[in-house]
């Protein structure tokens, strides 16, 4: 999301927490309906992950994801956020696994797929970011409480998912970033990445893929090249992308099975050309 | 785990089956009241969404997870696969393109023995639930050239006893020049549990709604009244322009679906012939493809019944251009074949009828972002009653508006939603007040869980009751039936989610949970 308060300066800020705090108590009391506290609903949001590349590895025991995004937006700062199980392992990371998998392979990883090249003509030179200011939400009032402090709203369908992440006991972990050169021109979007990977770990038997990204209002579908290794050899496929190749890779001194998958997907919660995003039903006052 | 093997049942009538099973990975904890199996219907299909494939005939995959309670407890998925193409179930030769059985949609469990059916096409398949392994097609009509297809109510009727099942069978004829797909030899097949008699009737249709275009049937139910036994057929409405599948997909004429109606057929061991009549009371009501329902028929003296409409042409898919004049390549969530968006929020209903007395009620919402905890009705798939009959709970698919193909809409200009005023509206999982049919409000929302899977079993034992979903995708939840911002339970595997290269699409309606 784009958030439109990054920073605030120190006595003005006391006042932006307090006011934040007020407003979730409010929304809290109306069972979290937006139309009660209108300030809640994203004003601007044309920032979404265009593109992935991702390497999953899963030795039997636990899952460990790590990759790079690439993010479009329209403004000077962002945050992402997205849900973990509650005992994972965040943390931002060197490229090391990443690269040294794709060169076993051959790989250029996103700059093999021609549905990227065709992105990075549509959108601005794609740019190095760094996120910062990292932390954690446990309770859908954490959440809601720091997108108010910083302006950055939602809109309310996609918050639902997020409920349904802490229902299930995840807790969601947000970050932020800011371009060099940000753009106000929707048709021509800044394109960011990190340098670095971020990577999850966390315990599982099986292999987990992530959820399909929401609409975000900026990009309609994501492009993605994704890695699985495993310790046996696996039938598991990607649930949306086509097998693309398989064969296997040394990884430090750990022979793996990979297989690849790679592709467009949709995301998720799109809406028709011309309807506008989610907003109060009653005028804002 | 995986294995084939050829089912041979009858001459004429065999497949090969295919079979695996894996552990889900479980966090949390499994209940005691939830110690037996939970069965699921599944679709599958190719996951490259610009190929064509109907939504009715996509492959079918039949699911049972084992449940064994404990923290974290077990599951275990078992797949049966039965023959993808279908083809080689069909007895002696039929036309390309239609099959004895398909069974991607309805769950009916009795005792250890599964009744799987399609949504529309084809006949049950029973299964041996402890073997995993199939027995028999049950199929009363023989198609010919002119019907080559067989329609079959996918959610059965049941006595009060549970000892007599009861569904419609009819076969379907192609369509004529100018005319719609008709349905032709109406039966009403009494399967006893217990000992496998059948008893099939002809249907005679109420006279005032006689058409044969619409005498389609997705669910069934059944009282008594005045010591009398009845059935009442859901008569689902959707007219079929074609009866085999596009081979070239473009826009097309769509023949509007009448309105649902219930016809009521008094159940009499003596005639052959039954004739129906029309439930009163519903005539004012602009529903249409009423179809899922949960019963409360207990007293034998009447009853009152769920259900809903959905407002959805069911007979139609996606394809072609949207309702916002997009071409499918500029829609990136096209899915060519996939299932019918509706033209407009659903409807529930609650038909009383006690003592000669009816009362209806209903609800509907629209869905509106600012006020979430209201819920809405855009889809309703299921409804089920809680183990103490007080609580209804209900989900609801959502909305997808660039998935509207503009060809369907067309043909209900009055119905049909303004596109540039809807948007996205996600799946939802509600209680209702079982008396009432009025959202069973709780200012801490744990009345109604957004994102939440279509298909659920409400499992309870008149004292605690749980409320499992489940999606290839997302796996088994499980939730505390007064708290759905709680899960308990949540399992999951990559081996839900594909078979091989391809997946499970559209996410399974139904589910059903039986003990161990």
């Amino acid at each position: 999301m784009a958030v439109n308060r990054p920073f605030v300066e120190g006595p003005e800020w006391i006042k932006v927490v307090r006011n934040a705090t007020k407003l979730v108590n409010k929304l809290e009391a109306n069972s979290w309906d937006f139309d009660t506290v209108p300030q809640a609903f994203a004003r601007t949001a044309a920032a979404d992950v265009v593109a992935k590349e991702v390497l999953h590895i899963h030795d039997g025991h636990t899952m460990t994801r790590m990759g790079h995004l690439v993010m479009g937006g329209v403004g000077g700062a962002f945050n992402l956020m997205g849900p973990i199980p509650s005992d994972s392992r965040f943390m931002v990371t060197d490229s090391t696994a990443l690269n040294e998998v794709k060169k076993n392979l051959g790989s250029r990883g996103l700059d093999d797929l021609e549905e990227y090249h065709e992105l990075t003509r549509r959108y601005g030179e794609l740019q190095t970011v760094k996120f910062f200011n990292y932390g954690a939400f446990y309770t859908l009032r954490d959440l809601v409480f720091w997108l108010l402090v910083h302006d950055a709203g939602c809109f309310p369908s996609t918050l639902e998912t997020m409920v349904r992440h802490f229902a299930a006991g995840h807790v969601v972990q947000n970050d932020m970033y800011m371009p060099a050169r940000p753009s106000k021109d929707r048709e021509r979007p800044a394109l960011m990445t990190t340098g670095a990977c971020m990577m999850v770990q966390f315990p599982s038997t099986v292999i987990e893929w992530m959820d399909k990204p929401m609409f975000g209002g900026l990009a309609e579908d994501t492009v993605h090249i994704e890695y699985l290794l495993t310790l046996q050899p696996t039938h598991v496929s990607h649930p949306y992308l086509p097998l693309v190749g398989e064969g296997k890779v040394r990884l430090g001194y750990q022979d793996f099975y990979q297989r690849t998958f790679a592709g467009v997907t949709p995301k998720d919660a799109l809406r028709g050309p011309g309807v506008p995003a989610e907003r109060p039903t009653k005028k804002r006052k | 785990m995986s294995t084939s093997a050829l089912f041979d049942a009858a001459p004429g009538l065999s497949a090969v089956l295919e079979t695996s099973s894996f552990h889900l990975h479980v966090r949390g904890a499994i209940p005691e009241q939830l110690c037996g199996s939970l069965v699921v219907a599944t679709s599958r299909r190719d996951k490259d969404r610009t190929r064509f494939s109907r939504w009715h005939d996509s492959q079918s995959d039949l699911l049972r997870l084992d449940l064994y309670p404990g923290r974290p407890g077990r599951v275990q998925a078992h797949f049966l696969s039965v023959d993808p193409a279908g083809g080689a179930m069909v007895r002696g030769l039929r036309p390309e393109g239609f099959y004895a059985t398909q069974p991607n949609h309805g769950i009916n469990i009795r005792g250890a023995t599964l009744w799987a059916t399609n949504l529309l096409f084809g006949a049950p398949l029973e299964v041996d639930l402890a073997d995993w392994t199939p027995r028999r097609i049950l199929r009363y009509l023989e198609p010919n050239d002119p019907a080559p297809q067989v329609t079959s109510t996918s959610h059965f009727a049941w006595s009060l006893d549970r000892r007599y099942t009861y569904f419609h069978q009819s076969l379907l004829a192609r369509e004529s020049q100018g005319g719609n797909v008709v349905a032709l030899e109406l039966r009403l097949i009494e399967l006893d549990t217990v000992t496998g008699r059948e008893h099939v009737w002809e249907i005679v249709p109420p006279a005032n709604d006689a058409s044969l275009e619409s005498a389609n049937f997705h669910s069934a139910f059944y009282f008594e009244e005045n010591g009398r036994r009845f059935v009442g057929l859901l008569r689902t409405g959707a007219i079929l322009e074609c009866l085999e599948a596009h081979t070239a997909v473009h826009d097309h004429r769509v023949a509007r679906m009448p309105f649902s109606t219930i016809w009521i057929l008094p159940i009499d061991d003596d005639p052959s012939v039954l004739h129906a009549s029309l439930l009163s009371g519903l005539e004012a009501l602009p529903g249409l493809a009423l179809s899922h329902l949960d019963v409360d028929a207990s007293g034998g003296d009447g009853f009152v019944l769920y259900a809903n409409y959905k407002q959805a042409d069911v007979a139609e898919e996606t394809h072609g251009v949207n309702i916002y004049g997009e071409p499918p390549e500029q829609v990136m969530e096209h899915y060519a074949g996939m299932i019918v968006e509706p033209i407009n929020y659903g409807l529930l209903l609650r038909y009383e009828r006690r003592h000669g007395t009816a009362t209806v009620r209903t609800f509907s919402r629209p869905y509106s972002p600012g006020r979430t905890s209201l819920g809405h009705t855009w889809l309703p798939i299921n409804m089920q009653l809680d183990s103490s009959g007080q609580r209804l709970f209900c989900t609801f698919s959502g909305f997808h508006p660039r998935l509207l193909p503009r060809h369907v809409a067309a043909a209900y200009p009055d119905l049909t939603v303004d596109p540039a005023g809807i948007r996205h509206v996600p799946p939802l999982l509600m209680r209702f007040m079982a008396d009432t049919l009025e959202p069973d409000f709780d200012p801490q929302r744990r009345h109604l869980s957004y994102a939440e899977p279509v298909a659920i079993a409400v499992v309870g034992d008149g004292g605690t009751d749980y409320v499992c979903t489940f999606a290839p995708e997302i796996g088994l939840r499980i939730y505390p039936a007064d708290d759905l911002t709680r899960m308990v339970c949540n399992a999951v595997s990559p081996s839900l989610m594909n078979w091989r290269d391809s997946h499970f699409r559209p996410e399974p309606a139904h589910m059903q949970f039986v003990a161990r």
